[in-house]
Order: structure tokens, then C-alpha cells, then sequence
């Protein structure tokens, strides 16, 4: 049989990869298909994945489903760009609106461990008053969670994560010390710091998800760099090392491979499990609650997918704003040229950042964003240079050759929800004969306004350093939210706050595409803060006797 | 919950077997012989002898030198790593290795007199640990942060030189000490030698703990071994603070059994980072980069070399009562 991950599932037979030894294996209990298990998840990301390690933990029997591949790190992880688009989500889709968003490296993941496998690492807490942005900061929605609770769940997932950041974080509420320190700045890094001083703003290292220190079998941090496509190390705590094999450890199964096409709804109109496809064929599943964690594109797919004469709209739909409020996040960057050699491709990609902009209401537009220093690979690089500059040939050959000298400045910054941003079933078909995704966005003037302003700090910010060469990046956008918002009633939203589904009581969503509005950080840590959160109100919904399964 | 913050297999096998060693030693270090002393004589008459200052000399000596080698491998690494960017960067190199030499020179003489060469030496290195200092300082400064949690973990580590230092300050009270004549109690600065080594090897054992616990905190005490020596120098610190400062001529059997164990924890230490530095990327095959990128291991013995020294002191306030 093939050991290619992409073609052969590694998950099977009792036993799992061992994901920090070579050929090793570790033990995996393997649940029955007739018999229905407490809880099947879909998606192991960043939602997924602590949800099927919390819950696994309190004694619930679990499966985690996956459409991509159980990669081993140290073994199939090459230090080369084109060969790691393997980790990306790349079946098709459409995409359309004024401004078609571009899918793959920035904003999907198709792997065990999903897109955390080949993420930037970054992770932040939310501004408390996001939470409430509607009644605070007059834009948006209020969010139906408290953000004193988040803090405490945000604490529990920097812990699980082994989050490397500053000894002291100089913007929001106190929070606890991150469990590592961080790591050392690189001199892409250093230049944001220099032209933060200078622009008068603070700025601090970025909390990242790659230990400065051994953690387990986790070595440090070596700054190879290949971070966003994939740590060949495992120093990177993504889902793939951290939550998953506490997850198998603790009695879940993982299916990787494993295209979830369709949710089933009995007569009663409860979930009872789900259609599969894996090792060439449609396999049914039973379960006493489905957690759909697919993502902003994936998660309303399937359930507009999974449609019924009952649910003609969609699971969980008849607020009729599944696939709606889609966000993305402005990820414009500004690039010059230093004198002095920089070599930015050392190390994590956004070793510093200021979110100055995030917490200083001063501004003509609604909500926040951030901006870290840059550490494009190559190709990477070139693509940007072609795409955005418009360079080719001889002129693109030559500004490349600037690649140890060149830096950079990009926005994470926050595009607030809008019902015309959406995802909705397109005709075509994917290689399972289910519909693919059809996505459309268009920025609004908020958007377009916050980019504008962002651009212009950081080209000052650059200015001040002595960058030469300046250019501006204006068409990249990255994560995504929305298409399934939590809410405080069923009318305006998808899921409550403990991402139960209003129309479909043993049905949960729990992923980013939760999100009432985005924020302007990225979107990894606050997802497994509400997993985490949902995992604990699971156990105390069972305890209290209100699941009743 | 599985446990995933500790490592599998060989690492964690090797952390708990030198773990028990460690805890061993220094069990064994209180039933180890001790030195005769002159503490039992019912009347307190000094009897100063001059055997026993350069048998006290020559322990100092032997402390600079393990500070000098520790330091000269410590810094061979480091400067090494920093590519020697600066040439000034060869000072530690060439002061350490003359050190080491003088120190071991000292060890074996059994002479009464300084020696004007290990005398230059020694206060060269003092000056060299000194001026590093500065440069160091200078180094974190530059930064961007200035002097920021960043620049203090990942720049120039700002106490290191002093141990180099250190190993210069010890070295010269060594000849002050040997230089002392017949009958009479050692006397450096016009203070006697024993509260002098005492309280300078002291405050060395309170700076080379910053520096532990700088760079510790830096690795995030992942390994609850690396609390011990932010834990037991600091009362090896105090122990020889109030030794130094209290009454001469008594014998003190735990201060001396508690600083062997410091000693011991010195060596162990480097026995530690071996292991750290199997724990990183590649291992101990990788042992190019995971040597330069892991924890130091010349470092540790810094403190070998400053209990030493303590236990030098504690000689000498035994067999020379001042009071």
C-alpha cells in the first residue's frame, strides 16, 4: 500500500502517527461506524482540534474527521515552497464579487491540524471591547460572549500552546505571563521596531506559537523560516502536535482523508451523523452531536449542503444567514529596500508588531488593525513582486536580487461584516459530485478607508528608517469569519454562544466562521479560546442534564 | 491528561538518571571527609601557619582557574557564535586562557612568595572582566529597545564578563593570601583574607545566580531542574555572607557540606545542558549548531569555581580565628 499521505490514510488499523519520531506509531482506540459516538467533529484546526481533545478528555467518545492528510513533519515536510502547497486547500471554487478573494495559502488548510499546520504562528487576544463593538465602538455586532470569560480561556490556550511572547504585552487588560519567552528579532523585525520608536507608537515582540525553549518532544525554534509552509521541526505548536495527540491519548479517533459531504437529519430533526468519503468510497457514521469546525468556506458549505425536505435552506439555517457576513482580513503590506543586509526570511515571519491602531480610536473609519514586520520566502516573493508591482522579466529578476536587503510592513486589519459577503452553493461540482463553494466579497468604504490609512503609517513607518524602494502591496486579504455568527437570538444568528446550533439542538459549529465581526488580529488564538470554551460548556450542559443524550 | 510538557524516550530517561546522580552527590557531599580543623583547641590563640595559607592560596587558585576555564570555553562559544564580529571579542579568549594558566601554575606552587607574573595576569583579567562588562552594556544599550527584556536575553549577556572578572579578583587575593609571612593571619586591604574571599566569592555567587536566573527565564524554566540554581546558590550566597561576617575560628560543618553541594550542582549543570542540547533540532548529530544554539555547557561550573572559592574562605576563617 502507498505511505503518500495524500493518497492513503495513515490514521487506521488502531494506531495513528506518531508525529515527533520518524516511522513511529502511537496507539489509537477505533470507534464503529453502526454504533453512534457522543460526538463527531469536522475540521481539526484550530476549532476542532482542542474541541476533540477537551472533550475526549472528559470521557465523551470522539472522532475527528479530516479531509486532508496526517502529515509527519520531520519526514514529509520539504524546505521548498512549491512541494508544500500540499498543506493548502486548493479544490476549486468561485469566486466573484468586486473583489474576489484569493483562496489557498492565506486562508485555508487542508491537513490533520488544518490550516494551524502552515500558520504564521501569531497569536493574539481580541480587544475587550470588540466583544462589544456595536455598543462600544458603534459599528458592527456585539458579540454574545464576555470578554473577562475569553480572557480566561484565552489564558488556558496560550498555556496548551506554549505561547512565546513579550514578558509584558503593553496594550489591552493585564494578562497572564506567556509560557515561553519571546523569541529573539530578527532584523526584518528590528526596522518595525526602529520606526515604531520613531513614529512614537509601542510596539512589542509578536506572541507566536513556536517554542524559544524544548517543550515535550518539541525542539526550539531553529528560524528556518519555512514556518507558513510548514514547520519541519515541530517546534511550531500547531494542532498537529499539540492538541491532537492529547487527543489521541486520551481515547479519540482521528479520520484523515475523510471529505465530510453531508450531515444527516433524522425524523425528529436531530443530527445523527455523517456521510464520508474515504478510501475511494461513501461510509455513514452515527453520532449523537455533530461539531461542524470546517472553517468560513467549508463549514456553510456543508451545511447548505446537507439540505432536506425539512431543512430545505440548510442545516441550522432558518435565520437564513448561514453563508452570510463573510469577513476577510486587509492584509495590504508596504515593502522597501535598507542599505544594510536584513536577511528577513530568518526566523517566524512576524517576529514584532504594533497595534497602535487597534486600541487608538482617533481615527475616520470604524474598527482596528495591526501591522508586523514581513519574511516572504522566494517564491512567495516573486509572486507578490509579479502580482502587485507588476514586474516580469529582467526588472523582476533584478529587484530580486534585493532579497536580503528588502523589508517589510504588513496590516492585519479588521473588514467589517457585511450580508452581501457570503458563501452559497455554485453548480458546479467538486471530484466527491458535492457543489463547490461560491464566494463573493467586495470591500466596502470602511474597508477601504482603514486600508488606505494603514498603508500610509506604514510607508511613513518605513520612510523613517531609511527605506528605499518603497512600494505598496494593495490587493492582499488573509483570514476568514463569519458565515455562521453567534448570537443572542436565533433570528439575527446561527449558533449561540456555546456554538449550539439555534434549529438543531445536538448540532454545534465551532470555528472562526462564528465570528459576529473579525477584529483586527489574527483569528487562530481567539478560535481555540471559544473551542476551548465550548468544550467546557458541553460538559457542563451534560452535567446539568441538559444535552440529553 | 497525557502529559506533554515533558519529553519521551532518551531526553527523559537521561534527565532522571542524572537527576538521581545529582541528588546522590550531594548526599554523598555530607559524608565526605572533612578537613582537619583547628576549631576543637579549647583556648581561641591563633595559630596562624604559613602550610595552611598556601594551602588556602592554592584552593583560590585552583577557583580562579575554574572559573577561567569555564569562562574561556563559555566565551570560545559564544564569541564564536557572534562571529567575533568585534575583535576586542578575543579578550576573554586570551585573558581566560592566561588565567587558566597562572591558576594552574599557583595550584602546584608550594612557594611562599607571590609570583609577579600570575600577580599581572590575575589583575589584567580582573581589569578585562571589568572593561567586558562595559562593552556588553554598551552592546544591550545600542539596541533597539535599549535595555528591554529582549536585549537583556538575546544581547551581549550583561554578567557574564564579571565572571572572568571574577576569576582575576580571586586569583589576586590567591597571592595576597600566599605572600602572607610566618605566624601571621591574612590580611588583604588591611581586612582578614578569609571575610574578604568570603563575601567576594559571596556577592560573585549572587551575581553568577542573576545571570543563571536571567537566562533561565529566558528557557522558560521548562525543565524543573533549572530551578536548582536559582534555588540553592543564592543560600550558598547568604551561607557565605554570614560566614564571612561572623565569628571566626568555629567550624562549620553544614556551610561546608552546602557549599560541596554547590560545587557538585556546577558540574551537574553542564551534565544539564548536554542534555538540552540533545533536546534541540537534530539532536546531539546536529551538535554544530545545537552546542552554539543550546544552553552553554561551560556555564555551569562558574559556580564549581565560586564554591570553591567559598570553601577556600571557610578555610581560612577556620584556621585563622581574627577575633
Amino acid at each position: 500500500m502507498s505511505d503518500d499521505p495524500l493518497i492513503t490514510p495513515r490514521a487506521a488499523r488502531g494506531r495513528a502517527p506518531d508525529v515527533f519520531h520518524p516511522g513511529a506509531w502511537v496507539p489509537m482506540k477505533e470507534y464503529p461506524q453502526r454504533e453512534p459516538v457522543d460526538f463527531v467533529v469536522i475540521g481539526t484546526g484550530a476549532g476542532g482540534g482542542p474541541l476533540i481533545a477537551r472533550l475526549a478528555e472528559y470521557g465523551y467518545s470522539v472522532i475527528g474527521f479530516d479531509a486532508g492528510p496526517y502529515f509527519r513533519p520531520l519526514e514529509d515536510f520539504a524546505s521548498d515552497e512549491a512541494s508544500q502547497s500540499q498543506l493548502f486547500w486548493t479544490d476549486e471554487r468561485l469566486v466573484d464579487g468586486a473583489n474576489p478573494l484569493k483562496m489557498g495559502a492565506n486562508n485555508s488548510g487542508r491537513a490533520v491540524g488544518g490550516s494551524t499546520v502552515h500558520y504564521a504562528m501569531v497569536s493574539l487576544r481580541f480587544r475587550p471591547e470588540w466583544f462589544r463593538s456595536r455598543t462600544l465602538l458603534g459599528y458592527g455586532t456585539d458579540w454574545p460572549l464576555d470578554w473577562r470569560e475569553m480572557w480566561r480561556y484565552y489564558a488556558q490556550a496560550e498555556h496548551d500552546l506554549s505561547i512565546a511572547g513579550p514578558v509584558s504585552y503593553p496594550w489591552g487588560p493585564k494578562r497572564p505571563r506567556y509560557p515561553y519567552r519571546a523569541h529573539e528579532i530578527n532584523g526584518a523585525a528590528e526596522v518595525l521596531a526602529r520606526g515604531a520608536e520613531a513614529m512614537g507608537y509601542k510596539w512589542a515582540e509578536t506572541p507566536l506559537a513556536t517554542v524559544s525553549a524544548p517543550r515535550g518532544d518539541s525542539p526550539s525554534c531553529v528560524y528556518r523560516g519555512f514556518c507558513r509552509v510548514g514547520c519541519s521541526t515541530n517546534a511550531k505548536q500547531s494542532q498537529l502536535v499539540t492538541y491532537i495527540p492529547r487527543a489521541l491519548a486520551a481515547g479519540a479517533e482521528i479520520r484523515d482523508l475523510a471529505m465530510v459531504g453531508r450531515i444527516e437529519v433524522d425524523a425528529a430533526g436531530r443530527a445523527c451523523g455523517v456521510h464520508y468519503h474515504r478510501n475511494g468510497a461513501w461510509h455513514f457514521q452515527a453520532a449523537r452531536n455533530v461539531i461542524v469546525a470546517g472553517y468560513a468556506i467549508e463549514t456553510p458549505r456543508l451545511l447548505l449542503n446537507s439540505a432536506t425536505d425539512r431543512f430545505r435552506d440548510g442545516l441550522a439555517n432558518s435565520s437564513g444567514l448561514v453563508g452570510r457576513y463573510l469577513m476577510t482580513q486587509s492584509n495590504q503590506a508596504v515593502y522597501g529596500v535598507m542599505d544594510e543586509m536584513v536577511r528577513w526570511n530568518k526566523g517566524p515571519p512576524s517576529l514584532t508588531i504594533t497595534e497602535h491602531w487597534n486600541y487608538d480610536d482617533r481615527k475616520d473609519f470604524h474598527g482596528g488593525y495591526c501591522w508586523m514586520a514581513q519574511g516572504p520566502l522566494p517564491v512567495e516573493w516573486s509572486a507578490a513582486m509579479s502580482g502587485s508591482r507588476k514586474l516580469w522579466g529582467a526588472p523582476l529578476r533584478e529587484k530580486m536580487a534585493d532579497y536580503n536587503h528588502q523589508v517589510g510592513l504588513k496590516m492585519v486589519g479588521e473588514m467589517l461584516p457585511h450580508p452581501d459577503n457570503r458563501v452559497s452553493l455554485a453548480n458546479e461540482k467538486d471530484r466527491y459530485g458535492l457543489p463547490v463553494a461560491r464566494v463573493t466579497y467586495s470591500w466596502h468604504d470602511n474597508d477601504k478607508a482603514m486600508i488606505q490609512h494603514a498603508l500610509g503609517e506604514m510607508q511613513r513607518s518605513l520612510e523613517l528608517v531609511g527605506a528605499k524602494d518603497i512600494w505598496r502591496q494593495e490587493n492582499d486579504t488573509n483570514h476568514l469569519a463569519g458565515t455562521a455568527r453567534m448570537g443572542n437570538d436565533r433570528k439575527s444568528s446561527v449558533v449561540n454562544a456555546d456554538c449550539r446550533s439555534w434549529d438543531i439542538p445536538n448540532l454545534w459549529i465551532c470555528d472562526g466562521s462564528v465570528f459576529p465581526t473579525t477584529g483586527g488580529v489574527n483569528p487562530s488564538l481567539t478560535i481555540t479560546a471559544i473551542a476551548l470554551r465550548t468544550a467546557d460548556r458541553i460538559q457542563m450542559l451534560q452535567q446539568t442534564g441538559q444535552l440529553n443524550f | 491528561m497525557v502529559n506533554t510538557r515533558t519529553p519521551t524516550g532518551a531526553p527523559r530517561n537521561a534527565l532522571a538518571l542524572l537527576g538521581s546522580l545529582t541528588g546522590a552527590a550531594l548526599v554523598g557531599a555530607l559524608y565526605s571527609r572533612s578537613q582537619p580543623t583547628v576549631a576543637h583547641s579549647p583556648t581561641k590563640t591563633p595559630v596562624p601557619d604559613f602550610a595552611k595559607a598556601n594551602l588556602a592560596a592554592r584552593r583560590l587558585n585552583r577557583a580562579a582557574g575554574t572559573l577561567a576555564l569555564s569562562v574561556l570555553f563559555d566565551s570560545a562559544l559564544e564569541h564564536y557564535r557572534g562571529q567575533f564580529r568585534n575583535r576586542a571579542m578575543y579578550t576573554p579568549l586570551v585573558t581566560a586562557a592566561m588565567a587558566l594558566g597562572v591558576s594552574a601554575h599557583g595550584t602546584m606552587d608550594q612557594r611562599q612568595m607571590p609570583h609577579v607574573v600570575r600577580d599581572t595576569v590575575y589583575v589584567l583579567t580582573a581589569i578585562a572582566g571589568l572593561a567586558g562588562t562595559g562593552f556588553h552594556l554598551f552592546n544591550v544599550r545600542r539596541k533597539a529597545g535599549g535595555v528591554s527584556w529582549q536585549n537583556l536575553f538575546y544581547g551581549a549577556p550583561v554578567g557574564a564578563p564579571m565572571a572572568i572578572g571574577l576569576s582575576g579578583l580571586l586569583g589576586y587575593l590567591s597571592e595576597r593570601v600566599r605572600e602572607t609571612p610566618s605566624g601571621q593571619t591574612p590580611m588583604v586591604w588591611g581586612l582578614p583574607a578569609g571575610r574578604v574571599v568570603g563575601i567576594a566569592s559571596g556577592l560573585g555567587m549572587a551575581g553568577t545566580t542573576g545571570e543563571a536566573g536571567l537566562l533561565h527565564f529566558r528557557g522558560g524554566f521548562h525543565d524543573p531542574f533549572m530551578y536548582l540554581p536559582v534555588t540553592m546558590p543564592p543560600v550558598t550566597a547568604l551561607v557565605l555572607g554570614r560566614t564571612a561576617l561572623g565569628p571566626a575560628g568555629t567550624e562549620r560543618r553544614a556551610t561546608r557540606w552546602w557549599l560541596r553541594a554547590t560545587a557538585i550542582l556546577g558540574l551537574s549543570g553542564s551534565a544539564f545542558h548536554a542534555i538540552g542540547v540533545g533536546r534541540d533540532m537534530g539532536g546531539w548529530r546536529n551538535w554544530e549548531q545545537n552546542i552554539l544554539n543550546g544552553p552553554p555547557i561551560p556555564a555551569p561550573p562558574a559556580f564549581t569555581g565560586l564554591a570553591l572559592a567559598g570553601l577556600a574562605a571557610l578555610s581560612l576563617l577556620e584556621n585563622h580565628p581574627d577575633d
